[in-house]
């Protein structure tokens, strides 16, 4: 084991527009973290027993097709029913309404297209408290 | 600005420029005319609508008629989407894309557990053949063009639908219209192994995939059908040339196994056709486009030996780049999407569409879809660059472009064959491993500014100068209780004897080698929905996902 911090990403539901989260895996791997990425169709239970059994310090999910409310509901359900308390964030083709709603729902930080890599580690940095 | 500082900035972009296409073919300060230009061009050139197609599928091109405005409807339930078909029609439409739901896009009815959440949302649900005689409500599918997006398994059950929708309004198969997406790989968005494999095996796929050239061949040779989504194989970062090639090589695979089914070369490709992506990078995709045309003809043709010259002709539509649109100052969409669609005009697009200005923030709404539109319209009505065909034609530098984009293509094209064919490429993670590559080559080249975006890594604004963007609002929730009820009931009011045989022939049908289409026709006539007869279809391959 190494001290780097453990970062897990997926996607949720049926979307699989993966071009956004694959590409944060690699910034955050360069970026000095350890990343595990669940790949596509991932049910919020599956999110949930994978932060347990790889021990994460944070959560990183991803959306394109406009489920993100629903599916990070989802989660947020999951982890308190694992008894999780592990940082999310949330990435992808997000209106600005929905934004702000993720952020009232206890996700950390709304990670939008456009975002360059500097801004993107400053970001999960914060998010990691 | 103060004029210092405007210097300065002008200073600075010409040190930054880089003098080579997106996909790194240098470029010169100047081209002119060489020695054996005549000799070069003459044959590799031609005339529009000859082989080798360089200039043009066709002879007058927008002269003759300005390429086909299709109009993406699809939301909701299929009710919802006939009631904005009809309105759209009155209006003077008559071609539209439908989109569907993600679960339909996979195969599951609305009312599946795996289905919460997504019901209507990026599409329409289609679940029974009643809920496709909804869609053509008021409609004949020999007057009026649907291309539906979708892909094979699913496609096999969509085609089926719409020959019972023919059948049951008494027109013959013969002449219903439209465009029958059939790409086992590309059709959903992202890297092509999971969104594949995961719910149905390829080579069951691809199977359906045949299954449906063969039955359109033979029955339906009107209908239109696309070979490769290379819209969605481009958006996934890759390149102009990788784009060129994987989206030929993928076809070429399709053409070779239709071969192997026995069907005739002179026959079968002539209703094939593309859906292409147009970047930004203005001379580069023209290029591509015109090289596709003669690669594709000369393969046709000397490989394959068509002889039919609408065999060896390749049309496609084509979507304007929704990887090149920033979030950030979303207006600047408009201009993005206005130099991408004259691109894909100079290089010979039969149907268009253009990404509406609002897509790094959701679904688009009707003000920024009629934008979309509109730009469109100036293009062809306004600015005059449909008045003579191929006006680039002879040009010293597109000419020479399309030379060498037409090699490099040819040389990708080699690697894959090496590989063992696109298929293979696909299912060994080959494929993933080239578009992974090139993701991160574009955050790089982003991150560095060699690859310039404005807005996003110069002549950024802050956040909150930004304006806020309203987009579409989707009533997930709703629509997924809506269809669950319609389907309890569906299912109740069925005979289940005649169901349960219908079920059965089609894992007997399956196993005794079958075409697949006429049997999912009479599952759907025996109200067989879209999720059981996937789910037939996986048991006669023992195979399950769960």
């Amino acid at each position: 084991m190494t001290d780097k911090n453990r970062i897990l990403l997926a996607k949720m539901g049926l979307d699989c527009h993966d071009t956004g989260v694959i590409t944060v895996a690699q910034q955050l791997r360069e970026g000095g973290f350890e990343v595990i990425y669940l790949g596509l169709h991932n049910s919020a239970d599956q999110v949930a027993k994978a932060a347990l059994e790889e021990d994460v310090d944070l959560i990183g999910v991803s959306f394109l097709s406009g489920q993100h409310i629903t599916q990070v509901r989802k989660l947020f359900d999951s982890l308190l029913a694992w008894k999780l308390e592990i940082p999310v964030v949330c990435g992808g083709v997000i209106p600005d309404d929905d934004a702000g709603e993720l952020l009232r729902m206890g996700v950390r930080e709304v990670i939008r297209p456009g975002t360059l890599t500097e801004d993107l580690l400053v970001r999960v940095r914060r998010a990691l408290g | 600005m103060e004029r210092a500082e405007q210097i300065k900035e002008s200073v600075r972009d010409s040190e930054e420029q880089v003098f080579e296409t997106a996909s790194g073919i240098p470029i010169e300060e100047l081209y002119g005319p060489a020695h054996n230009d005549e000799e070069q061009w003459g044959e590799a050139v031609g005339e529009p609508g000859d082989y080798p197609f360089t200039r043009g599928p066709y002879r007058n091109m927008y002269r003759g008629r300005i390429w086909t405005r299709r109009f993406q409807v699809g939301f909701g339930s299929p009710q919802e989407s006939n009631e904005r078909i009809k309105f759209l029609h009155k209006h003077g439409a008559n071609g539209f894309v439908i989109t569907i739901d993600l679960p339909t896009s996979y195969g599951f009815d609305s009312d599946d557990p795996i289905a919460e959440g997504e019901v209507g949302v990026t599409g329409l649900a289609l679940s029974t053949l009643e809920d496709m005689r909804t869609l053509y409500d008021g409609f004949g599918p020999d007057s009026v063009s649907y291309a539906l997006s979708i892909r094979p398994p699913v496609s096999s059950v969509s085609l089926a639908m719409l020959a019972c929708v023919a059948e049951e309004k008494g027109i013959p198969l013969s002449s219903v219209i439209g465009t029958q997406q059939n790409d086992p790989f590309y059709q959903m968005s992202g890297g092509p192994l999971q969104t594949t494999a995961r719910f149905f095996p390829i080579q069951g796929t691809l199977r359906l995939c045949i299954d449906n050239i063969e039955f359109m061949t033979n029955n339906m040779p009107r209908l239109n059908w696309m070979v490769t989504n290379g819209y969605n194989l481009r958006e996934t970062g890759v390149n102009a040339i990788e784009d060129g090639a994987f989206t030929l090589g993928h076809a070429f695979d399709i053409f070779r196994m239709a071969k192997a089914r026995g069907l005739d070369i002179n026959r079968f490709p002539k209703r094939a056709s593309f859906f292409l992506s147009c970047s930004i990078d203005f001379f580069e995709e023209i290029a591509k486009f015109r090289a596709m045309r003669r690669l594709y003809a000369r393969t046709m043709k000397e490989d394959f030996g068509a002889t039919d010259p609408a065999c060896q002709r390749m049309r496609f539509s084509v979507q304007s780049a929704g990887n090149t649109l920033t979030t950030q100052q979303p207006e600047v969409n408009i201009a993005r999407a206005g130099i991408e669609a004259m691109a894909a005009v100079f290089g010979g697009a039969q149907s268009i569409h253009l990404c509406s200005y609002d897509e790094g923030h959701g679904l688009p709404t009707e003000e920024s879809s009629r934008i979309a539109l509109r730009t469109q319209q100036v293009i062809a009505y306004e600015s005059g660059v449909t008045k003579t065909v191929d006006p680039l034609g002879g040009s010293w530098y597109v000419e020479r472009l399309t030379d060498k984009i037409e090699s490099e293509i040819n040389n990708k094209l080699l690697e894959i064959e090496d590989h063992g064919g696109m298929a293979r490429a696909v299912q060994d993670g080959w494929l993933e491993e080239q578009i992974n590559a090139a993701r991160y080559r574009n955050q790089r080249d982003l991150d560095s500014g060699r690859k310039p975006l404005v807005g996003v890594n110069r002549y950024t604004i802050p956040e909150e100068e930004e304006r806020q963007i309203k987009v579409h609002k989707i009533r997930a929730d709703e629509w997924g209780e809506k269809r669950s009820q319609y389907l309890s009931a569906f299912r109740k009011n069925r005979d289940n004897q005649k169901w349960s045989d219908a079920m059965a022939h089609i894992e007997n049908a399956w196993q005794a080698g079958e075409n697949m289409v006429p049997v999912i026709m009479n599952a759907l006539k025996n109200n067989a929905t879209m999720g059981e007869i996937h789910e037939a279809m996986r048991n006669a391959q023992n195979w399950s996902f769960k």
